[in-house]
């Protein structure tokens, strides 16, 4: 069970975020000052923070940060930040942050940003294939077969399926897909990615007979072996 | 403002200043001349009465007797009185009345009253002192001099008189006349004030700097009205767009009260409340975006950019969308050569991602999307082209406005925030969106203008287009 610590001075938010991150299977532990959350960030080892932007008491979020930063300490630190000061989320990132996600948020996105980073930072040095039941992808030679039948496919395709196979059995949001494989930040949701993904399905099944990626709450995406 | 107050406008004021300026130079002047025509005429006499004096001192006094006598026959109105006396001041010889005067300086000229003469004029004389005792005295009656002096003076204080009445009268003009304008122009602000806005202040057709103020205010005035307008108008699509997905989701959660039994309907009709909320704030989200791009701040994450890059990236996302309306989309540019500028990426794609989207929207089934970089003159760009039903011109300032939907997207899905974006995003880098004026269709621009003429407006375009799909 992954240990997050969340750091939110506002009590009800706090509350929202540590029922739904308990669903999602965490354990979590809550600081409601800058100090607080330093202290417990040195303390402890956790597998991600969760850090509210702005912060009552002296100790606002990105100086708590670069303080965890230069304490030696790398946990990945997801940052949450108000949707008026999207400016902030490059100042965010250069103090050391690992994710950006700005207020309001769906908690999807919150739980699947935060399962990225973590397995970002449990994933070994360098891989040289992914594999999901029969599906199989090449990382030197860019090639994907499934059942040892090649499929062709576009080069964003195969970026798509990248991404998704390196968090197969985790969801994926539409925002995270569009930015690991478009390099574009979109705060606005967008069904476009749908044909794309509805295309790759297509490619890797044709039959329709062993659906893989699979839809989720209309928000995300999970690539999961079949059955 | 009433008339008792014009004192305190300020054009009476400035007619009055310099009124009083030119009073006190007028007042200088005219001292200086009759100061300089007064010494004039005394030393002509005086001249004439020093060459008299050395031709008197020459001569014998016994002759005096008679050349005095017959000067005086030819003087019958006195105006040159000579006179001779005895040493003990008798008169001798002479027209001059009485006796010898008083002499303050013998051979200067000095001015005297001829008394006994009529009116007792005053005169300028020289006196000689021969050393027998006698006295020798020769006047130049000044009583017409004086005249001319008094003459002067009174026409020089009649023309002062004239011209202060002039002036005052002047000033009291000038100032009516702008205590009048000010009057309709107060007229017109406090109307505005109270509430009507289409209010504009008076404007005459001279030019002076009181209508240049007034055009320039008007213009404000148009544009405050324009966003009024415009905040109204947003007001109001607000209510109304949100009053429909609330309706909606109200609706469902009541089915589900009166009809779901199984934990499946009513987790359904969850499901369904939570797509209309999530709709619901995702259109304020939205439109808080674009506020915070319109009011500017985001330039921390400016950086180079080639927008030829972010238009290929944006076709490419929508090739397989258009591919199932069965819609070409195809990217033309006349160069391989970047547009390079400073921007946010992600913005930028998004409001080309935006236009792109409309295009395909619009477009009927089979139809064609064409998204061209161009680069001439005028500056650089994007340019989306479609053969759907275009947009009308009355209707291309409205459809950059907030949750407009044109009438050939009433009944399409789409929040009217799209092209407010694009607009909001391309006013954010120095880009405009244009509607040029097509045959058929609809085109929109985002385009940069050039600031100065540099090197890329020269670039021939070259006729090779690339052609990205099919």
């Amino acid at each position: 069970m992954p240990n997050v610590l969340v750091i939110e001075d506002d009590a009800q938010t706090l509350d929202e975020i540590v029922e739904a991150l308990t669903d999602h299977g965490c354990a979590v532990d809550t600081a409601q000052t800058g100090r607080e959350g330093l202290m417990l960030a040195i303390a402890n080892a956790y597998d991600a923070i969760v850090l509210d932007r702005m912060l009552p008491g002296g100790l606002e979020g990105l100086g708590m940060l670069a303080s965890l930063r230069s304490a030696g300490v790398v946990t990945p630190v997801l940052i949450l930040s108000a949707l008026s000061a999207v400016d902030e989320r490059v100042r965010g990132l250069r103090a050391g942050g690992d994710d950006y996600l700005t207020k309001p948020f769906e908690f999807i996105e919150l739980t699947a940003r935060l399962d990225a980073l973590m397995r970002r930072r449990d994933a070994p040095p360098s891989v040289q294939e992914y594999r999901a039941g029969p599906l199989q992808l090449d990382l030197l030679k860019r090639e994907v077969t499934c059942a040892g039948r090649p499929v062709a496919l576009l080069p964003r395709e195969y970026r798509l399926l990248e991404y998704l196979m390196q968090n197969q059995g985790q969801v994926v949001s539409r925002t995270m897909l569009f930015e690991a494989v478009w390099d574009y930040r979109l705060d606005e949701r967008t069904n476009v990615i749908d044909v794309h993904i509805s295309r790759l399905r297509k490619k890797l099944d044709p039959a329709g007979s062993m659906p893989m990626i699979h839809t989720v709450r209309g928000s995300g995406y999970l690539l999961r072996a079949p059955d | 403002m009433r008339l008792t107050e014009l004192h305190r406008t300020t054009s009476f004021r400035l007619a009055t200043l310099f009124l009083a300026m030119f009073g006190f130079a007028s007042i200088l002047l005219f001292g200086y001349l009759y100061v300089e025509i007064t010494g004039f005429e005394t030393e002509r006499v005086d001249e004439w009465l020093r060459r008299e004096h050395a031709q008197l001192i020459r001569e014998h006094p016994d002759d005096l007797v008679a050349r005095f006598e017959n000067q005086n026959k030819y003087d019958p109105h006195t105006q040159r009185p000579f006179g001779l006396f005895d040493a003990s001041g008798h008169h001798l010889a002479g027209g001059y009345p009485g006796d010898r005067p008083v002499i303050p300086a013998f051979d200067t000229p000095f001015t005297l009253r001829l008394h006994g003469l009529q009116h007792n004029p005053p005169g300028r004389c020289i006196a000689a002192h021969f050393t027998d005792g006698r006295v020798a005295i020769q006047c130049q009656n000044t009583r017409e001099l004086d005249h001319f002096d008094e003459e002067l003076v009174h026409a020089l204080l009649s023309a002062a008189v004239l011209t202060l009445v002039a002036g005052l009268l002047g000033a009291a003009l000038i100032g009516v006349g702008s205590v009048r304008r000010l009057d309709a122009v107060t007229a017109s602000i406090k109307e505005i004030v109270a509430g009507n806005l289409s209010q504009r202040l008076p404007m005459r057709s001279k030019q002076d700097d009181l209508d240049r103020l007034v055009r320039v205010v008007n213009g404000m005035l148009d544009e405050i009205e324009r966003l009024m307008r415009e905040v109204k108008g947003v007001c109001d699509a607000i209510a109304h767009d949100l009053r429909t997905p609330l309706t909606r989701l109200i609706a469902g959660l009541e089915r589900a009260q009166r009809r779901a039994t199984t934990k499946e309907e009513y987790r359904a009709a969850l499901d369904h409340t939570i797509v209309e909320a999530g709709g619901m704030l995702r259109t304020f989200n939205a439109l808080l975006r674009i506020s915070e791009i319109e009011s500017g701040v985001r330039r921390e994450s400016f950086e180079p950019v080639d927008l030829a890059a972010v238009a290929m990236d944006a076709v490419e996302l929508y090739e397989p969308a258009a591919e199932d309306k069965d819609i070409s989309l195809v990217l033309e540019r006349s160069s391989p050569e970047p547009y390079p500028m400073h921007g946010d990426p992600s913005l930028l794609f998004e409001a080309l991602a935006n236009l792109v989207e409309n295009a395909i929207k619009f477009a009927p089934p089979e139809g064609h999307v064409c998204v061209r970089l161009f680069s001439d003159a005028s500056g650089f760009g994007v340019s989306i082209r479609d053969d759907g039903p275009g947009i009308s011109v009355e209707e291309r300032q409205a459809v950059l406005g907030r949750f407009y939907r044109g009438e050939a997207s009433r009944h399409t899905p789409g929040n009217g925030l799209g092209l407010s974006l694009a607009n909001a995003v391309a006013a954010m880098h120095g880009m405009e969106i244009r509607f040029p004026d097509v045959e058929s269709g609809c085109e929109v621009q985002l385009a940069k203008p050039h600031e100065s003429t540099d090197a890329r407006s020269n670039r021939r375009e070259a006729a090779s287009s690339l052609t990205v799909t099919s």
